[in-house]
């Protein structure tokens, strides 16, 4: 803190006294002002927490603020991992089985589901994972590694055994399973086996008066909300739940189960070729969607055929009658949730760009390199739709031919 | 001789609330009928647990069946214990009904407690059903359009999909003519249903699909602007050249070899 001049005391100081004219000798020793003089920039840099995410000034001290200025670099990322070491239960989370170990994204819902329900004690999540995939920057604490006989195969019965041994190694106080097809099913058999009430189709978890959770969900036929005290077997809704953003979680390797193998009542399991055709658009994986660039529509049907894709059209081309207009994608067709949208000789109106807004992948095919569908595409080719058509029917049968 | 049940619910009109059929059991029905179409030696029972004065009980009769067999179970009663008493002694090798009910609870435990009980297997999804030397063979109806074929060993639950084959629309005369047969019930009631709190729904915030923590101006650009793809172009390539980049981007993102792998498996 420094010291506060007081310059009329100074000069009163320097004064000669005695004569008529004022006379000051500037050499006398500067006086000690008494009061000292605040610093408001120290004061305030002094009191700073953090500046980023956003500033922060704890004035009445109780936090121990950082030396200088925090920088964003230092302090955006925090990097530490949190680690429930001793916890008081556990949340076990029931992702969806497949996929090489990798969580999806209700696998990655259902985690941070399950760290609402650990968050409030001081618990512990753990997933049951089917690989050596990396759960903790997902929000869990343990991970409980459960072999899958036959990867891609189906066997309910054995993942309902796997489940239930998990189950009564860490006893845990909830379950969580996710309210898709497959999940659901698991989760009713789980149930049923354990002779315990499943909470099914969880759409929020709010605070109660008492200072708990309460789970809701919906019931059937559009009928009123449904409030209970979290059971132990819970089953989430996709999208229900934001995924975990918080510091990543410790994520560490439990013992691997060995449950005894059920005999197998689904005695065997295989997928059936299906008409990519009659898939309807909305429910469609893989796209190839023809706009007004294409002229050969026999092309386009053979492309559609070696690919295996589901065919689909812009408005033109429904307005014109190549396509059926269930097939029209769109703000006034269908709007499609694939995984990839192959467009040939698509412009890319507004209204067509709003109908694969959920696409994860697009590739464009268009004379046009101004066309917005190039903008939004991720492999983007301009050429003419008609000499790409044939070009990659050519190159598909050579390679499936040389695979054979 | 395959005996074959089928458990029947009321269903409810999504815009009015009338009592109607419910459409998944409508369909196990019709699935039911089909299979003993085809099998001479077959027999198809219908079971309703429930109220037997209720008139939308006439639309299954209307599809076919001679007699509804109806357990006398009084709203807010837990049907399993009846329905799996019924089941039992009547032996059957089949036991078809829809994933879920329309109205009531609809947590869709039904055909898994029963599976349960009785020890029998469960298939779920189903969209097609016939029967094989050692069993059934279900079609079960995936996400995003797939199809697969299930062998599985009688008796057995199998809950029928929304992907089945529409059923047929109810006979006015049949309807009139058919029998309900009404059989008392013993049930207990729901506690834990009684017990949870109902209130009128309320639609949920929508959820925003950026993290918390960034700008407000951020979270806007977000939700408002267009999402830009990857940008890989290529201007006036020679058609194998476009070729050989598309082939190679769809093997790249699993989109074909998904698929080919897909191919062997079947």
């Amino acid at each position: 803190m420094r010291v506060r001049r007081d310059p009329r005391g100074e000069r009163e100081a320097c004064r000669l006294a005695g004569h008529g004219r004022l006379r000051f000798v500037l050499s006398i020793a500067k006086s000690k002002g008494a009061r000292p003089r605040r610093a408001p920039r120290a004061l305030r840099l002094a009191a700073t927490v953090t500046t980023a995410p956003r500033l922060r000034i704890a004035w009445k001290g109780g936090i121990t603020p950082h030396a200088g200025r925090t920088d964003m670099a230092a302090c955006a990322p925090a990097e530490t991992v949190s680690i429930v070491a001793e916890p008081a239960f556990y949340v076990l989370v029931v992702p969806e089985a497949g996929s090489d170990g990798e969580l999806g994204e209700t696998g990655r819902q259902l985690l941070a589901a399950a760290r609402l329900l650990a968050d409030r004690g001081n618990g512990a999540v753990c997933v049951l994972g089917d690989g050596d995939g990396d759960y903790g920057p997902a929000g869990a604490d343990r991970v409980l590694t459960l072999a899958t006989s036959d990867p891609g195969g189906y066997d309910p019965e054995h993942r309902v055994a796997g489940i239930i041994d998990a189950i009564s190694v860490i006893s845990p106080r909830h379950v969580l399973f996710s309210e898709t097809p497959e999940g659901g099913d698991i989760a009713r058999r789980v149930g049923a086996r354990l002779g315990e009430r499943l909470f099914p189709g969880v759409e929020a978890l709010e605070p109660c008066a008492e200072g708990g959770m309460r789970v809701l969900r919906r019931m059937a036929g559009n009928g009123p909300a449904q409030l209970a005290s979290p059971p132990r077997l819970i089953s989430i809704m996709p999208d229900a739940f934001a995924p975990h953003v918080g510091p990543p979680h410790e994520g560490r390797p439990l013992d691997a189960l060995a449950p005894v193998v059920p005999e197998r009542r689904i005695v065997s399991a295989l997928p059936l070729p299906v008409d990519p055709d009659a898939i309807p658009l909305a429910e469609a994986d893989f796209l190839l969607s023809g706009g007004n660039g294409v002229t050969d529509w026999q092309a386009f049907a053979e492309l559609a055929a070696a690919l295996g894709a589901t065919r689909a059209g812009s408005r033109v081309v429904c307005d014109q009658g190549h396509l059926p207009r269930e097939r029209q994608v769109g703000a006034s067709g269908t709007l499609v949730t694939a995984g990839c949208y192959f467009a040939l000789g698509i412009s890319g109106a507004a209204q067509h760009l709003q109908g694969i807004a959920r696409v994860a992948h697009v590739v464009a095919v268009n004379t046009d390199l101004h066309a917005e569908m190039i903008k939004r595409a991720d492999l983007a080719i301009i050429a003419d739709a008609q000499k790409v058509m044939p070009a990659l029917v050519r190159l598909l049968a050579e390679r499936r031919g040389r695979v054979r | 001789m395959t005996r074959v049940a089928v458990l029947l619910s009321l269903g409810k009109h999504p815009a009015s609330g009338r009592s109607r059929r419910a459409g998944l059991d409508a369909r196990a029905l019709e699935l039911a009928l089909d299979l003993a179409r085809g099998m001479p030696d077959a027999e198809v029972r219908a079971v309703h647990a429930g109220d037997p004065a209720n008139e939308a009980l006439r639309d299954y009769l209307g599809m076919g069946i001679e007699t509804l067999d109806v357990l006398d179970v009084a709203p807010g009663h837990d049907p399993v214990s009846a329905l799996a008493g019924f089941l039992r002694a009547g032996r059957f090798d089949l036991v078809l009904c829809g994933m879920r009910a329309e109205a009531g609870e609809g947590s869709g435990m039904v055909p898994y407690l029963i599976a349960e009980t009785l020890e029998y297997a469960v298939v779920c999804d189903a969209a097609a059903i016939a029967c094989a030397e050692v069993g059934a063979r279900v079609v079960q109806a995936l996400p995003r359009g797939r199809r697969r074929e299930v062998t599985v060993v009688l008796p057995a639950v199998v809950a029928v999909n929304a992907a089945a084959y529409p059923a047929r629309a109810p006979a006015f005369a049949r309807s009139r003519r058919g029998r309900i047969a009404v059989h008392p019930a013993k049930v207990c009631e729901d506690a834990y249903l009684a017990a949870c709190e109902t209130r009128p729904w309320r639609a949920l915030p929508k959820r925003m699909a950026l993290a918390s923590g960034v700008s407000a101006a951020e979270r806007m650009k977000a939700l408002t602007e267009v999402k830009a793809g990857e940008g890989h172009l290529l201007v006036h390539p020679s058609p194998e050249d476009a070729a050989k980049a598309i082939y190679d981007y769809l093997i790249e993102k699993r989109i074909l070899q998904a698929r080919g792998s897909k191919e062997e498996g079947g």
